[in-house]
């Protein structure tokens, strides 16, 4: 069989528009089904006929899925909110900065315009070994093609990899696991709310796959407690170019701290291994330490512990050190602007 | 300087409210009853011979209508004859649309044509091609080690235009340490001087190596193309740059005579070089609808025009350099390698050696080099091919000597500018004197680029850190060709008074295609709106006219569009005379009349004129046409004659030297060393190209070029896996031409609009020195807030950036290209 | 079902991936149709052991026994058992996420696939040197014992000899463990190549495509074999007339009936001594 790139091969679509509906049709059709929101992931996939689903569920038309509310001690997020509603929210704006930054971090405004926040954080990883269709582990083959002697491997894991070196792609991802947010998952049995952190999944648990989702499931909404709203946030993300661009790596934090003491944090990076890494270590070592340069360092150094850098990605040490110090610490801004 | 009422003013081109308005036709948008799709099937590896191709499957489905193979296109041309006393040359197959050897993945194989699109790909999936894999190489290094696999069965290199194997020994290789380049045999050298000498005068030697990487054209219109028959003639509806130019290429790839081709391309999203007569591929659509009888569409995706869509060659050097303690340049020694991809030889390497001559004057000069081939996509000239390069080799090296001397970095450049007309390149063999160019202003341009850029004022930045924020200023000098001459201008003043100027040029998104035009009307004194112009289909009758390349065409364009005008003037005063009485010299023409000197009011009006030369016929209306005008032109006007008055003539104005462009840049850059990340403060260009026809197309010209070269310095790259010998970053957002927010945050610009004095209307072209400028502008600023050993390739990415500072080396090998 | 997986390659050809893991369900099939079968014939099978009258004269005629016959030596057990975790940890790890238990287990089966390395070459050594080693081979002298146990696996209480220090069926067996032992641990230690271990750099392209698809095939059905076997091997072990045999590998000794009774003394040579009859002497 020939291969060919850039044509959508005929499925069936479906374009439901109730939350309901579209967990009969993924019940329905179980891993027959391929569910696309924006599309910016489904698209490539698709055209390049490297992904085949029999069916698609586009679940663009769902206005239940869609749009910004009180939840509660806080936010509720649609999965069908684009990013662009994500970063023009007030309350997200005005509690939750630090999602506005990740949100606005990510891909183009054009991107962000017709991607949402749902699809952001449940996107595949962007391996080009794996998206050029090559038949490694994660797509069910036996190999790792971007972990060899002469692989381009620069922007893949340092952390966690087992088999597969892929790294999640999200910007949106670690800001959500530093506010602690809870991801609605509904089936036709049911509903049940995972902590972010808990929603991804590295290759050691399932090579094939980065979240918990499984056939038949559908992640509704994200939900952001007030825990967090208005602590002190860090985000950075660093990568080729300012727009239009995967992190290299991105950092995420939320602080409560006094003059004394950070009293409490959340500290997640990106970029890094196949899902998005909670630094739980870091969090424990530098909580009531007082915030200086002492104290970011020793949590820089922590940040990467154990880390197993590849061939061509060894800078990501000193930039994952580096960014996990400004987390704590913060840095100055531009000298030009 | 003339008093000009068009050149040199800003307007709107006649297709600009198409453009922005979505209603510019470009090839993919052209529609025809019954009309086909095509799709390609390309070559999974990087070279490969095909032992069948079995598509009984493909062709059973509903809706395929017809394959297409190599086998069935028009042989390629036989190889030019030998010189006199020399053996003939032993060339590869040329590039065809399709092959039985692909030689890069990505090479089509053939193409299948069906009702729609999805059909055509379901048809390619349904093929079976049974491949045999030969050995291929993608990094030329590898090709030329002792055992290195050569990227094509005939050989590696071209050793006197002949295709051969090259290995250098071991020695050669173990000889170079410290990640410089080794430096075996080099078929290919030129010398200016004595280098001895001048490396004697040297008070520093600085031997530096440097890999720029190949890049991908990539032009936002890929390669689309539609073909139909009428009547025996290709209507050929395509995307490229030079709209004359590319019949002559078209017959022959589809094996008819140029006469037999209309070729309709109005508008053309960009091509960089890469378009510049065409794509072999456009023959596929016109074979398959020749073989159907129905009209063919071959629409390319973004991956396909990353494999036939040609890229920039990367060039590998190493270059020794010896500095004057006032930083003149006494000796270059400089050694290129080439990736030439799997077809024919490059010159960038060559142009490497040639602008390096000309942007630092040096007093002696040795150029080596070798172009290697590999089994990656086919190269072309990209925008500056050479020049770019040389600046990425060698303005870093300057500027650190700059800074190892302690001299300005400006002053640096000054002190070795080109000036007037300036010499460079190799001697003339049989005269043993250099070329020169027809005039340089790049002291002036300098010293009002440092001006516009305030060099002086940031320079107490330059190399400061202020937390993890490290500020560098840079500056590059960068020279490139800018026009030709001996092409056709044609134009006719309408009955209805109105100037009709023909344009060959390719509406490549420069307005140049417009821009030439004006002269034309300047000359003959026409208001704009009075004027319109023919262009972007061949069956409009346009003049031989040159290819939209090379900064050729504002130089080569004016000249022609000149000559015409007076051709028309002249005539129009003649017909003056021979109605009014007179000499044709007591006539003048003005205000759209043509009459005697004095007494403007007097005379013919335009429309009368063109009316009388229709009367008169002969010369004034095109039944007799000058005999030193292109076929193509006398097939053209011959075509319009009668419609009016006709100025048609060759530009046969003198010309002495070569035509050079200069721009001069000056970047500000801030980088975080924490994590590598950097931002271009601030950029400001001064171009030294002759008049300005067109401010506004100018300076987005300029910055148009500046954001090609401050992409291959930040963020472009070209990746390959080794193992299988296939590219990893095919689309944008793998290979990362920088967009619009990586652009600096304040530009500026400035042009001299100093008159070429080799020319009539004083214009040279402009399109490619500011790529070498942006490069290099930004690699200097960034040498200067990182330190000059910071970086030895491009592009220079955090990754890069980080590894150096914090892990001491680069991200990889110091050799490797294509990571 | 299929026998084998395939894939493409990056150049689109194919390659042999792995057998297929069809194969896994088809060896858990066979090795419980296999328990199945013999535990029910089993009911109506021969008894084999000597008739008690036999064993009488048997003891009588070598006195000097010791009550405890040694029969594998502290290393030898030891080997045995951790040679069992590591095969344990080995199918577990390998066939629990096949059947949808996910979990991180490459790291697991890779210690556990040097333990087994380790524990294989240390028995080798161990074997070679220190024990009886043809003792658990089979070969044409064993013909004899091969017809009488076949005989009376389809009930004929036939005379013929018993078995030495290891009963043929224990010996047929152990020879195909080794084979699959071997297989399974070879074409791991190179497959260690091509995943992350401390061990070595990474290299998935050590050998072609078509070597590694052998590679992956071979170890797969060592793997999927060892399944089948490790069934029956338990299934053996946990059998009420066969558990004196495990209780022999757990303590290192059998009875001195149990050795009259099921062994043949002329194959298996106990030193007997008349001063401390009850001391387990040195293993043979």
């Amino acid at each position: 069989m020939a291969v060919i790139h850039d044509m959508m091969p005929a499925f069936e679509l479906f374009q439901p528009t109730s939350i309901a509906d579209t967990l009969t049709l993924l019940g329905r059709y179980r891993g027959d089904a391929w569910v696309m929101a924006g599309g910016l992931d489904s698209f490539d996939w698709l055209k390049d006929r490297i992904k085949r689903p029999r069916y698609v569920v586009d679940i663009g038309g769902v206005a239940e899925l869609k749009g910004i509310r009180a939840s509660g001690a806080g936010l509720e997020i649609g999965a069908g909110t684009t990013l662009t509603e994500v970063v023009r929210h007030p309350v997200v704006k005005e509690k939750f900065g630090i999602l506005l930054e990740a949100a606005e971090a990510a891909a183009s405004p054009q991107i962000r315009n017709q991607g949402t926040i749902g699809g952001n954080v449940s996107q595949d990883t962007r391996c080009w070994y794996y998206r050029a269709g090559w038949s490694c582990y994660r797509a069910g083959g036996n190999i790792c093609y971007a972990d060899t002697p002469t692989a381009i491997n620069r922007e893949h894991a340092i952390f966690d990899a087992d088999r597969c070196v892929a790294v999640s792609p999200s910007d949106t991802a670690p800001a959500l696991i530093a506010l602690d947010a809870k991801m609605v998952i509904r089936n036709l049995e049911g509903e049940r709310v995972v902590d972010a952190e808990n929603y991804f999944i590295g290759p050691g648990i399932d090579i094939t796959r980065m979240n918990i989702l499984q056939p038949g499931d559908l992640l509704t909404a994200i939900r952001i407690p007030d825990t967090w709203a208005g602590a002190q946030f860090y985000f950075e993300k660093i990568a080729d170019r300012k727009v239009w661009d995967f992190p290299l790596v991105n950092v995420a934090s939320a602080m409560v701290a006094n003059q004394s003491a950070i009293q409490r944090i959340r500290l997640a990076l990106n970029g890094v291994a196949a899902h998005p890494k909670r630094l739980v270590e870091v969090e424990a070592a530098v909580t009531g330490k007082p915030r200086n340069e002492q104290t970011a360092e020793m949590a820089g150094r922590l940040a990467i512990a154990g880390a197993q850098p590849l061939q061509h990605n060894g800078y990501k040490l000193p930039l994952v050190k580096n960014l996990v110090k400004r987390a704590i610490r913060g840095v100055e801004g531009s000298w030009t602007s | 300087m003339a008093e000009y009422k068009l050149i040199g003013k800003n307007y709107t081109t006649p297709d600009l409210v198409a453009k922005v308005t979505g209603k510019a036709k470009y090839a993919e948008d052209y529609r025809a009853e019954g009309m086909l799709f095509c799709k390609l099937l390309l070559s999974p590896m990087p070279h490969a011979r095909v032992r069948n191709i079995d598509a009984r499957e493909a062709l059973a489905m509903p809706g395929v209508k017809a394959i297409l193979t190599a086998d069935e296109l028009p042989p390629p041309p036989p190889p030019p004859a030998p010189p006199p006393g020399q053996p003939a040359v032993t060339q590869p197959p040329n590039e065809n649309a399709l092959t039985n050897e692909p030689v890069y993945q990505g090479e089509p194989i053939l193409a299948v044509a069906a009702v729609d699109e999805t059909t055509a790909a379901d048809a390619i999936e349904r093929i079976v091609l049974d491949l045999e894999p030969l050995p291929f190489a993608v990094d030329p290094l590898d090709s030329l080690r002792p055992n290195g696999p050569n990227a094509r069965l005939e050989g590696n290199t071209y050793i006197n235009r002949e295709l051969k194997s090259l290995k250098w020994t071991e020695k050669d290789f173990s000889d170079a340490t410290d990640g410089r380049l080794p430096m075996g045999e080099a078929p290919d050298t030129f010398s200016i001087g004595d280098l001895e000498a001048g490396f004697k005068q040297a008070d520093l030697v600085l031997d530096e190596t440097f890999l720029t990487q190949s890049t991908t054209h990539h032009p936002l219109e890929t390669r689309t193309a539609m073909a139909t028959w009428q009547n025996g003639k290709l209507h050929l509806y395509c995307s490229t740059q030079s709209t004359v130019q590319t019949v002559g290429n078209v017959a022959r790839w589809v094996g008819i005579k140029p006469e037999d081709v209309v070729l309709i391309s109005e508008f053309t999203g960009g091509g960089f070089g890469s378009k510049i007569p065409g794509s072999q591929t456009m023959a596929i659509p016109a074979l398959l609808s020749k073989k159907t009888g129905q009209p063919v569409m071959m629409r390319i995706s973004r991956e396909e025009e990353h494999y036939i869509g040609r890229a920039r060659a990367g060039v590998q050097a190493r270059a020794r350099v010896g500095f004057r303690k006032d930083g003149r340049i006494t000796a270059i020694d400089v050694f290129t390698i080439q990736d030439s991809g799997p077809y024919g030889a490059q010159g960038d390497y060559r142009n490497v050696g040639i602008m390096a001559s000309l942007a630092f004057q040096p007093m002696a000069m040795r150029w080596r080099g070798v172009t290697v081939l590999t089994n990656t996509p086919p190269r072309a000239p990209q925008r500056a091919p050479g020049g770019q390069q040389m600046n990425g080799i060698f303005d870093p090296i300057v500027s650190k000597a700059a800074r190892k001397l302690g001299i300005d970095q400006v002053e640096i450049r000054r002190v070795n500018a080109p000036s007037g007309k300036a010499t460079f390149g190799p001697p003339d063999p049989k005269t043993g004197k250099q070329g020169y160019v027809t005039s340089a202003f790049v002291r002036e341009a300098l010293d009002k680029g440092a001006e516009l850029f305030g060099w002086e004022a940031k320079k107490q930045y330059s190399g400061k850190r202020r937390g993890s924020k490290a500020r560098g200023i840079g500056v590059s000098v960068s020279p490139f060709n800018a026009g030709s001459t001996g092409f056709d201008g044609l134009l006719i003043i309408r009955p209805d008074g109105m100037l009709q100027v023909q344009s060959g040029v390719g509406n490549l998104g420069t307005h140049s295609v417009i821009d030439v035009t004006r002269v034309a009307a300047e000359m003959l004194d026409m208001p704009w709106d009075r004027c319109e112009v023919q262009f972007g289909n061949t069956s409009k009758h346009l003049p031989w006219t040159c290819v939209s390349a090379g900064s050729q065409t504002t130089h080569a364009m004016t000249r022609a569009n000149y000559a015409a005008a007076m051709d028309a003037k002249k005539k129009l005063q003649e017909i003056a005379a021979k109605d009014l009485g007179g000499r044709a010299e007591d006539y003048d023409i003005g205000n759209q009349r043509v009459f005697r000197k004095g007494s403007p009011g007097s005379g013919l009006t335009f429309a009368q004129a063109a009316r009388r030369a229709i009367q008169l016929g002969g010369v004034y209306d095109g039944h007799e046409l000058p005999k030193d005008i292109n076929a193509f032109t006398t097939r053209s006007a011959t075509a319009l004659a009668g419609t009016g008055l006709m100025g048609v003539a060759r530009d046969n104005y003198p010309h002495d030297g070569n035509t050079l462009s200069h721009v001069v840049a000056f970047a500000e850059v801030e980088v975080d060393v924490e994590t590598g990340a950097l931002r271009i403060v601030e950029y400001a260009t001064v171009a030294d190209v002759g008049t300005v026809l067109h401010p506004h197309s100018l300076s987005g010209q300029v910055f148009g070029g500046s954001m090609l070269g401050i992409g291959h310095a930040i963020s472009q790259r070209w990746l390959y896996d080794r193992q299988y010998g296939m590219p990893l970053a095919k689309r944008f957002h793998y290979n990362g031409p920088p967009t619009i927010l990586d652009a600096p945050a304040n530009v500026k610009f400035a042009a001299l609009n100093i008159a070429d004095p080799e020319t009539p209307v004083g214009a040279r072209g402009v399109g490619e020195s500011p790529v070498g400028a942006g490069y290099a502008a930004i690699l200097t600023a960034l040498a200067d807030a990182l330190g000059d050993d910071v970086f030895r390739r491009t592009p220079v990415t955090p990754d890069l950036i980080l590894a150096s500072l914090e892990l001491g080396h680069g991200s990889h090998d110091a050799l490797t290209t294509n990571v | 079902m299929d026998f084998l997986t395939w894939g493409r390659s990056p150049w689109g050809e194919w390659i042999l991936t792995h057998v297929s893991w069809d194969l896994l369900w088809a060896s858990i099939f066979a090795g419980v149709v296999f328990l199945v079968a013999h535990a029910s014939y089993m009911v109506l099978s021969a008894h084999r052991k000597r008739e008690a009258h036999e064993a009488d004269a048997l003891e009588r005629s070598l006195p000097g026994l010791p009550e405890r016959i040694p029969k594998h030596s502290l290393a030898a057990r030891l080997f045995h058992w951790i040679m069992a975790v590591a095969m344990f940890v080995l199918l577990l790890t390998a066939f629990l996420p096949i059947v949808g238990i996910r979990f991180p287990w490459v790291q697991w089966h890779w210690m556990a696939g040097l333990l087994l390395t380790a524990s294989i070459l240390f028995h080798i050594v161990h074997a070679t040197f220190w024990l009886d080693f043809w003792s658990i081979w089979v070969g044409p002298k064993d013909i004899p014992e091969f017809k009488a146990e076949v005989l009376r696996e389809f009930g004929h209480d036939v005379p013929g000899p018993k078995p030495g220090k290891y009963p043929l069926g224990n010996r047929l067996y152990h020879t195909v463990i080794v084979v699959a032992g071997l297989l399974v641990v070879a074409t791991g230690l190179v497959m260690m190549k091509r995943v992350h271990t401390p061990f070595f750099t990474r290299n998935p392209y050590l050998f072609g495509d078509a070597t590694w698809g052998v590679t992956y095939v071979l170890h797969g059905t060592a793997g999927v074999a060892l399944v089948g076997l490790v069934i029956a091997h338990v299934y053996f072990a946990v059998r009420p007339e066969k558990w004196w045999i495990t209780k022999g590998m757990i303590v290192g000794w059998i009875t001195r009936r149990q050795y009259l009774e099921h062994h043949e003394p002329s194959r298996w040579a106990i030193a007997r001594s008349s001063a401390s009859p009850n001391r387990p002497g040195p293993a043979v």
